[in-house]
Parts: C-alpha cells; sequence; structure tokens
C-alpha cells in the first residue's frame, strides 16, 4: 500500500474495474478455444493442450497479460482481502453473460447464488470506500 | 461426472490461492525495493507460474465442462485468500470484511451447485 493517491486512469479502484473486464473477456474466448478444440486429443484436452490450437486461446492468453499487469498495479495499493473479494464480481458477470452470449441456462438456485455475491459485494462496500479515502 | 473434475479443480484452486499471495507479496515488497529485487522477482515469478498452472487445467476443465459450472469453483478462493492475506500477510480482517467474503464465497457455491 501507499499513502501516494492515484489519479484519473492510474486510479486502482478504475484499474480495478478494467481487470475485471479483461477477466471478463478472456474468460469467454478459452471457453470458445477449449470448447472448439477438445475433439482433437481426449486425453491432452483435460490438461488444457489441445485449447492451444485455437487463436482464441492465444488471444485469451493476450488479454490474461493485460489482465495480470493491471492486477499487479493494483496490489501496490489495495490489499488483497478487499481487491480479491471486489474483483470477484466477475464471477456473477460471467455467468450472466454466459446466458446472454454462449445461450447457457440459468436455473433459480444460480440466481439466488448471484443475489448472495451481490450481497457480499454491498458488505465489502464500506471498508472500501474507508480505504479510498486513505489512499 | 469423472474423476478429474474432483482432482483438477482443487489443484487449480491451490495454484490460484498461491499465484495471488505470491504476487501480492512481490508487489508489497516492490513499493519499497523496485522491481528488479531478487526477492520482488522470486514472488513474482513464483506467483506467474502457479497462475499459469491454474490457466492450464481451467482451460482443460473448460474442454469438457460448461463455463459457467468451471469458474464459481474459483470464487471459493475468495474466503480462503481473504483469510490467508490475514494470516500470511497480516492484512486486517474485520467482521464486515469476513462476512461479504463469506456472502460472495457462499453466493459462487451456490451458482456452482446449480
Amino acid at each position: 500500500m501507499t499513502n501516494n493517491r492515484s489519479k484519473g486512469f492510474a486510479n486502482p479502484w478504475l484499474v480495478l474495474g478494467f481487470e475485471v473486464i479483461c477477466v471478463l473477456v478472456y474468460e469467454l474466448l478459452q471457453k470458445r478455444g477449449a470448447s472448439a478444440t477438445a475433439h482433437l486429443s481426449q486425453a491432452w484436452s483435460w490438461i488444457g493442450i489441445t485449447a492451444l490450437a485455437s487463436p482464441l486461446t492465444w488471444l485469451a492468453m493476450g488479454l490474461m497479460i493485460v489482465s495480470l499487469l493491471s492486477w499487479l498495479y493494483v496490489l501496490r495499493y489495495i490489499p488483497l482481502s478487499i481487491a480479491f473479494p471486489l474483483s470477484r464480481v466477475v464471477d456473477i458477470v460471467v455467468p450472466l453473460s454466459c446466458w446472454m452470449i454462449l445461450g447457457e441456462d440459468i436455473s433459480t438456485r444460480r440466481w439466488c447464488g448471484i443475489a448472495l455475491v451481490i450481497v457480499g459485494l454491498i458488505l465489502m462496500a464500506k471498508p472500501a470506500a474507508q480505504l479510498e479515502e486513505k489512499l | 461426472m469423472s474423476w478429474q473434475v474432483f482432482v483438477l479443480i482443487p489443484v487449480a484452486l491451490i495454484a490460484f490461492v498461491t499465484g495471488q499471495l505470491c504476487l501480492k507479496r512481490g508487489m508489497e515488497s516492490s513499493a519499497a525495493k523496485g522491481v528488479r529485487d531478487k526477492k520482488v522477482l522470486a514472488f513474482l515469478g513464483c506467483g506467474i507460474f502457479s497462475m499459469t498452472i491454474n490457466f492450464l487445467i481451467t482451460l482443460g476443465l473448460l474442454a469438457h465442462l460448461d463455463l459457467s459450472f468451471v469458474y464459481p469453483f474459483q470464487g471459493l478462493s475468495v474466503i480462503i485468500i481473504s483469510l490467508a492475506a490475514a494470516v500470511v500477510l497480516r492484512e486486517k480482517l474485520n467482521l464486515r470484511l469476513t462476512l461479504g467474503a463469506l456472502g460472495i464465497s457462499v453466493g459462487i457455491v451456490l451458482v456452482s451447485l446449480s
């Protein structure tokens, strides 16, 4: 952590949001790339080797590097116990995106889980806001 | 569901948590020592290595399962990482943060059980 307040695009909270978007996109690309190449080898596909045959997987890896660099920046300013849970907003965005883009189903229980994650994020908002005042 | 799912999901989770802790420790050290310090590079290297293992195993799981099933398991790492950050990195973890992290984890488990 540091006491230097970062403004504009260097604001660690903004970078955290950017990182979440990168994770969302690369997860979707990973799924598309891995599914499209699973038929190449049943055994090797379980450890991700066949997925490397898809350009979508490589695009996902590029985005993964961008998200990693963003995450490293976030970690320099925000405690892991706050930054990481907040970054998990992606856990509800991914199923929602799968529902909207990939056509996967979301059951009632899954909707309840999504609601609980939102409650958890709201609970964490106050400690995050207090940290923002210190940054 | 095959045995690979039960083995590979925990391995991916352990690799993910280890990676995050190493990256955080490395970036904390970098604030004082700079990113070229050997200790910083060792932590960052270990973190990236762990994350790479997680990435490959996740790819393998995604080849056979729905993304909306596989991905939320990593959400279990929320409560694990929050507790590990308090113990290993000595970050302050109050009741509100703990409840928030727990709510997110339980929510993600519900999502993954669906």
